[in-house]
């Protein structure tokens, strides 16, 4: 989400917090006769704070799992999130009077800094990166499905490969058994249009568009021989695995001047599916470029989640020690 | 006609009448004799139809045809009935006593499906009306003068290379053997045990078909099957996607809905605190919503309609069902099942229209209709459903049925009221225009009316109403209602009251629809969306929250899917968009998919899950959600099967819950529910009005 | 034949369920949610398993301390059923002895308020300047009726001026000494060379050898009253003493007449004779005199008959031709009142305060009162400071001319060094003063067993 205005109400909240928590720390350093110290009621109170920061951060987890729950909607626990977390850190740090003590409280220190700073960072990602994807993958798809719709690609590609150069040879892939949205339904799959008579305003684009009859555009063999032979051996490949080695199709400049030699090599009549097949590639190469951001947009909550509940597990276990102790 | 029978050859009740062969002449006492197919009624007229000069007539025309006539024709060698021939034999002509034409005008065998012999061929103009008026294709017309005048395809190309679609229409209006089919189109209803393909001779025996072309029935070889079924056996079930209507001659049988008469209903508010929020079914009595309407009737494909306390109803000898599924391919709307040994005739579409331009046949499913539907109708209008017994009696006696053609306009917005109509079959889309714009208000199936201001002598149409199919309306005069009226004075206030109250409700409808802008907006269909769910991709991260809490706000199915097409920096998910034009309400076959006066699509309980408007929505935003239902297991009798059920579900706004799930949901304040004119509007430059 | 782009289009590629099936991402928050929280409750279970407490601990023990590492139990002592395993008051006394402050009943801290562990490798015993604070930063409030400064905070803040400096009266001590004339350079020396004394040829610190440059030797050998024992000082601090053995060189021995006056103060009496008096009590003098006399007067008969010398004759008259036959007491008796009017009217007056009082022939000499130890509530460390010069802070001594002047150093003369920061000496309050009132100390059983403390209770 971008940080902006909206936070506004949030940020001065917590910058006055922590104003008001660096006074009281400062105050309790001067005057305490040991110092900062976990233990003292000061300390006590901002550990007690603290974690009670790092609570409502985790719970963030929790009220994902429960959307529907009214017990404040998500926006607001998202920036509860962002801002009491990241005054978690400062508070411990009172709490710890700077200190990293021993053991299992240098390995919580360690655990919340890192924690904080991975969140900081993601936050940073989550502000800049969805502008980044919304600019340079026009043709963005659902992540989880990227997969499939790649598979799609490559029927598309491989059936206007085959109008232009008769049959490959290619397998035909299905996928029975999914439920796919827009028009699901359980029991039979959905049956050919039915004309529909409606305003004009709808069917100029809105219903799914009936494709022009396509005409036979089929090739001779020799004609049709480098299409066939650049889609085999680098094209498919390419749609396959976008990823496995650099390729020539990986790259805008290269692909179009790839195609743009094709379009010499074949007759005037193949330039359309030629154009269909760029296309193609088009696309999948934003597909690539959406999964690359896309791990960049999620990654970082590896390293921030499992942290984050250790930080939580082992706060409790300090909480409880250093009560006892 | 009384008994008279006029001979014809160029008349054909569907078509306009030309008297080109003048042999339906009568002697009305004018100079000459009058072609009675074109000759006017006057008040005062005599008629004579058979006389000496008459017959003499009639008989040296048919001889002068003979002539030329190549007899046995195709036609007559085919199936037996070519009416030249017919009615020569019928007038005693044996050998004509003309010498045959010099000029052959020859043969054209290029087309696939109809042989053309142009030597039988009497232009009588049936081949070409049939083809410009009944089915739009004006590819036949005259070519020639004297002896070489005939028929010609197009600009006289042979019949295979010119626009001709071979739909048949010509073949089956020629009385002759001009145009024959080729042979039997092969068509298979269904093979198997019960199902007997009728020859062409048959079919001729059957009353509904008399009159009917020969040639067409042979060409239609198979397209009507009589079926024979024994007890217990289903017919057809609801939701199958068909093309066969099914005529009853013996037996019953019982037609009912298997779906459970319920709506989806998710569990919300308080409750759903600490319980996952699921879907149920339940009917009206657990859940009422506003707006709901058909108290008491479902409609159904058939004769008769189904009431929603007990949808269950009997069919017998004359029903006729599957009308609105063999015509439009609709799913099938209900269950039928055999009550006892049935036999029916299942017929294709080509078959069903040549019936239903049948006036004896037409007559006797108006009279079905009347006798067992008509009063569930009418009592199904506000107006009429509180009115005595002896009115209602007294107004279906003054209905008229009115059938109309597809894209045909029934009113016009803004011509003067001054009829009711009822729909008895098939679609009317009710259309208002207003500055700036259009909105489709509405798409009425069987059992809904319009046009009641008419009947009380208010106003001009509001809308404009066009058949969308094959739509057969009942109409009631202004007049004969304002007659009735006034033997009836006691239900005028009524009437009055409920008359006002919908001219209200339309004023209201008036001021809530904005009008509509930009052309931008048309290329997505955007303006046509009355409520879009828009995620603003800035912000997005992906995250499926809002995805995630609209499955937990429906038993787990999500009815918003976050792909689809971009506008500016906004991603148009994929979630109902009430739009002002709801293809989704187009042909469901039980009318349970409507609009709310709120403008919001509710879906009524009686939908039986055929997935028409999932598979008519745009933009993919209805799909069928399964329940696990008990019900009678035909293996077992007397015990329960689960079965999987389908509903038809789309977004509804959460109408359970405070405010849609995926607007509370996302961390990130993406997601928005937003009127696209208003929220758009600083993008499309100003407020928006034209 | 392009490609087109409807929203059913897209929508009809995607599965329904798409969010539920697991893809590589989610899975492997899945598995590291569960993993490293795990991982983390395992390895404290381990710690539980094996009793190992370390691992609580808020920070490394003092060096004093750092032997008990492994022995969390023997401060932290888990009371029979309670959860609760603090370390009280009564685990330090098990080793310790803290003797409270004051006798008076003001309630005492508990010991941790002022020496808290787990602060890792420091020194223990030194108390942070607030947990002082915390009484004497407002010490009226609990002691009304005190006489000390109310409000300390620290030692540049709010310290008063040392008490001994704030005395009117000045130094009590009765010996006149000049330390400026003493600091120039001195023409007369015993041997006429000129001599430039430093501090330390007088001034040492106790128990180390006296610097005998400009000491006598016979004076060294008189055991009359010149203790020896004087030299290892036993501090008397009044009510505080310290804990620690004192290495005696903490303060400066009183300086003696015999290792640092006597090359230069000469007690000589008589030009018969070379030695001087012993500096001793004045009827010690007195006996040593008449013995002396008689000695002589007994070895010189003819003294008897005195010719008085004109050279000693002063009085500027003419001098009558007599002599005088003196009996030997007689002359004793003379001669000692002449010795005792220069000594006692000159030469012991130079630096005791003698008061002759009319009744006796004996004066009393003031008792010296030579303090040795100024600070009575701190305790100072000359050994410490052994690398300054003594001028560097006792430079009043280069000016003093008054026996009166307390020449020790202002408090200032300390804050030079010792302040806050880096780049300071030590200023914290336990630098110099205690706590504890060490001299009620009671002596403490010891309790480990050695096999216990190297195995960490195991």
């Amino acid at each position: 989400m971008r940080i902006d205005r909206t936070h506004r109400a949030w940020a001065i909240a917590a910058f006055v917090m922590l104003a008001a928590a660096a006074i009281v720390y400062l105050s309790d350093t001067l005057n305490a006769p040991q110092g900062p110290r976990g233990g003292s009621v000061v300390g006590l109170l901002f550990g007690i704070l603290g974690f009670g920061c790092v609570i409502f951060a985790a719970l963030l987890g929790a009220r994902k799992r429960v959307p529907t729950w009214r017990v404040g909607r998500a926006q607001a626990w998202m920036r509860g999130h962002l801002w009491l977390g990241l005054l978690a850190l400062p508070t411990i740090l009172f709490h710890a009077g700077f200190h990293f003590g021993g053991t299992l409280t240098r390995v919580l220190m360690w655990l919340l800094i890192i924690t904080v700073a991975s969140g900081a960072f993601g936050a940073a990602l989550q502000h800049y990166i969805p502008r980044v994807l919304t600019a340079e993958v026009p043709l963005e798809t659902i992540y989880d499905e990227i997969d499939h719709v790649r598979a799609l690609l490559r029927e598309e590609a491989d059936r206007t490969v085959e109008a232009v150069c008769g049959d490959l040879g290619l397998a035909k892939s299905s996928t029975e058994g999914i439920e796919r949205a827009g028009g699901f339904t359980a029991l039979r799959p959905i049956a050919g249009a039915v004309a529909l008579r409606t305003s004009a305003a709808v069917s100029a684009g809105a219903s799914a568009a009936v494709a022009a009859a396509r005409e036979n555009i089929r090739l001779s063999q020799e004609e049709g021989a480098p299409l066939r032979i650049f889609y085999l051996n680098e094209m498919r490949q390419f749609l396959e695995y976008p990823g496995k080695h650099p390729h020539r199709l990986a790259h805008p400049a290269t692909a179009s001047s790839s195609f743009a030699a094709l379009r010499t090599l074949l007759p005037g009549r193949a330039h359309g599916a030629l154009a269909d097949l760029e296309d193609i590639c088009d696309e999948a190469r934003q597909l690539a470029r959406q999964e690359r951001l896309h791990h960049w947009l999620h990654g970082w909550l590896l390293v921030h989640i499992p942290l984050s509940l250790a930080l939580v597990l082992l706060g409790a276990v300090h909480a409880v020690m250093a009560l006892r102790y | 006609m009384g008994g008279i029978h006029i001979p014809t050859l160029c008349h054909l009740q569907n078509q306009t009448p030309v008297g080109v062969c003048r042999l339906c002449v009568v002697d009305t006492g004018a100079r000459v004799l009058s072609a009675s197919c074109v000759r006017a009624v006057e008040p005062g007229m005599k008629v004579v139809t058979h006389s000496d000069k008459i017959l003499h007539a009639r008989k040296t025309l048919l001889e002068l045809l003979m002539s030329d006539h190549p007899s046995p024709c195709a036609r007559q060698e085919k199936s037996g009935d070519c009416e030249l021939e017919g009615l020569a034999k019928a007038a005693g002509i044996a050998e004509a006593r003309f010498a045959k034409r010099s000029i052959a005008r020859g043969e054209d065998d290029s087309s696939l499906a109809i042989a053309v012999d142009h030597d039988a061929c009497i232009l009588c103009d049936r081949c070409i009306r049939g083809c410009d008026e009944v089915k739009d294709n004006f590819v036949l017309g005259r070519m020639g003068k004297g002896y070489s005048a005939g028929i010609a395809f197009d600009l006289n190309a042979p019949m295979g290379a010119s626009t001709c679609i071979s739909c048949g229409e010509c073949m089956v209006s020629c009385p002759t053997g001009a145009l024959t089919n080729k042979g039997p189109a092969g068509t298979a209803i269904c093979a198997g045990q019960g199902t007997e393909i009728f020859e062409a001779e048959e079919l001729l025996q059957i009353p509904v078909f008399r009159g009917v072309s020969g040639t067409f029935l042979e060409l239609n070889r198979g397209a009507i099957v009589k079926r024979r079924f024994r007890k217990g056996e289903v017919i057809c079930r609801e939701g199958e996607f068909g093309s066969t209507a099914f005529y009853m001659v013996e037996g019953r049988a019982k037609v009912s809905l298997s779906a459970p008469i319920a709506h989806v209903k998710t569990q919300g508010g308080a409750k759903g605190f600490f319980k996952r929020l699921t879907s149920t079914l339940v009917g009206r009595e657990e859940d009422r919503r506003g707006e709901e309407t058909r108290d008491r009737t479902i409609p159904i494909d058939a004769s008769v309609d189904l009431s929603y306390g007990n949808p269950v109803a009997e069919l017998g000898p004359g029903d006729l069902f599957g009308e609105m599924t063999c015509m439009n391919f609709y799913p099938r709307s209900a269950t039928v099942v055999a009550e006892s040994d049935v036999v029916a005739y299942e017929m294709l579409r080509n078959v069903l229209d040549i019936m239903l331009k049948n006036k004896a046949f037409r007559a006797q499913l108006d009279e079905t209709y009347r006798r067992r539907a008509l009063e569930n109708h009418l009592r199904g209008v506000p107006m009429f459903a509180d009115l005595s017994p002896e009115f209602i009696g007294d107004l279906k006696e003054r209905v008229e049925l009115q059938g109309f053609a597809p894209g045909q306009v029934i009113v016009q917005q803004g011509d003067t009221a001054d009829s009711f109509y009822l729909v008895r079959i098939g679609f009317v889309k009710v259309l208002e225009n207003y500055p700036g714009g259009e909105m489709v208000l509405a798409y009425l199936s069987r059992g809904d009316y319009f046009g009641e201001i008419g009947l009380l002598g208010g106003g001009d149409r509001t809308a404009t109403c066009t058949a969308l199919d094959h739509v057969e309306l009942v109409r009631i005069a202004g007049d004969d209602f304002r007659d009735m009226v006034a033997k009836f004075p006691s239900v005028r206030a009524g009437l009055e009251a409920v008359a006002a109250e919908r001219r209200a409700a339309n004023q209201q409808r008036l001021q809530r629809v904005d009008s509509v802008p930009i052309d931008q907006f048309l290329s997505q269909g955007l303006m046509e969306a009355q409520s879009l769910l828009v995620l603003d991709l800035q912000n997005c991260t992906r995250c499926d929250a809002c995805v995630n809490a609209c499955a937990e706000a429906h038993d787990g199915v999500t009815r918003l899917v976050r792909d689809g097409l971009r506008f500016e920096g906004y991603l148009v998910a994929t979630s109902c968009r009430q739009c002002r034009d709801p293809l989704c309400m187009v042909g469901c076959p039980v009318g349970s998919i409507r609009r709310r006066n709120s403008l919001e699509v509710i879906i009524e309980d009686w939908c039986i899950g055929c997935g028409l408007c999932a598979r008519n929505c745009p933009y993919g935003n209805i799909n069928l959600h399964p329940f696990e239902v008990l019900s009678d297991d035909p293996q077992n009798p007397g015990r329960k099967k689960a079965v999987i059920k389908q509903k038809a579900t789309s977004c509804d706004l959460c109408t359970h819950l405070k405010e849609p799930s995926c607007v509370y949901a996302c961390p990130h304040d993406a997601a928005h529910r937003v009127d696209p004119k208003s929220f758009f509007a600083e993008m499309l430059g100003g407020s928006g009005a034209k | 034949m392009a490609r087109t782009r409807t929203t059913k289009k897209l929508a009809q590629r995607i599965d329904l369920h798409y969010f539920k099936r697991p893809t590589p991402l989610k899975c492997a928050k899945l598995w590291l949610s569960f993993l490293v929280p795990l991982l983390a409750l395992l390895w404290i279970v381990g710690r539980g398993v094996s009793s190992d407490h370390r691992v609580y601990s808020s920070g490394s023990l003092s060096r004093a301390h750092a032997v008990l590492d492994k022995e969390c139990a023997a401060c932290h002592v888990r009371q029979a059923g309670a959860f609760a395993a603090k370390a009280a008051d009564n685990a330090c006394l098990g080793c310790h002895d803290g003797p409270a402050h004051h006798a008076s009943k003001i309630a005492s801290p508990a010991c941790a308020a002022c020496h808290s562990e787990h602060r890792g490798r420091v020194s223990l015993a030194a108390a942070s300047d607030q947990a002082c604070a915390t009484c004497h930063a407002d010490l009226r409030n609990s002691r009304p009726d005190t006489r000390y400064a109310s409000r300390i905070h620290s030692l540049p803040d709010g310290h008063p001026e040392f008490a001994a400096l704030g005395r009117k009266a000045g130094d009590s001590a009765t010996i006149e000494l000049n330390h400026s004339i003493h600091m120039k350079p001195i023409r007369r020396g015993p041997n006429g060379v000129l001599v430039n004394l430093e501090c330390g040829n007088c001034h040492r610190p106790a128990g180390v050898e006296a610097d005998l440059t400009y000491s006598d030797a016979s004076y060294r050998a008189a055991t009359v009253s010149s203790n020896a024992s004087d030299e290892m000082l036993a501090l008397s601090a009044g009510s505080l003493r310290r804990p620690k053995p004192i290495t005696g060189r903490e303060l400066m021995a009183p300086v003696k007449f015999a290792n640092a006056c006597a090359a230069c103060h000469l007690l000589t009496f008589d030009k018969r004779f070379d030695e001087g008096v012993p500096h001793d009590k004045p009827d010690l003098v007195h006996a040593f005199l008449l013995k002396k006399f008689e000695q002589y007067i007994a070895a010189h008969p003819n003294e008897l008959r005195a010719t008085p010398e004109p050279a000693q004759e002063l009085g500027g008259k003419p001098i009558p031709t007599r002599f005088r036959a003196l009996t030997v007491s007689q002359w004793v008796t003379e001669r000692t009142a002449e010795a005792e009017e220069l000594l006692w009217r000159k030469t012991c007056r130079q630096c005791h305060a003698l008061t002759i009082s009319r009744g006796s022939a004996l004066p009393q000499v003031a008792a010296a009162n030579v303090k040795t130890q100024w600070m009575p509530h701190a305790r100072f460390d000359h050994d410490a400071h052994r690398g300054f010069s003594c001028v560097s802070c006792h430079a009043k001594a280069l000016t003093s001319t008054e026996a009166s002047d307390i020449l020790l150093p202002g408090i200032a003369v300390c804050k030079t060094c010792h302040g806050r920061g880096p780049d300071h000496a030590d200023s914290r309050c336990s630098e110099c003063h205690t706590y504890h009132d060490w001299s009620k100390r009671r002596e403490v059983t010891p309790k480990f067993m050695l096999p216990a403390l190297a195995t960490g209770g195991q």
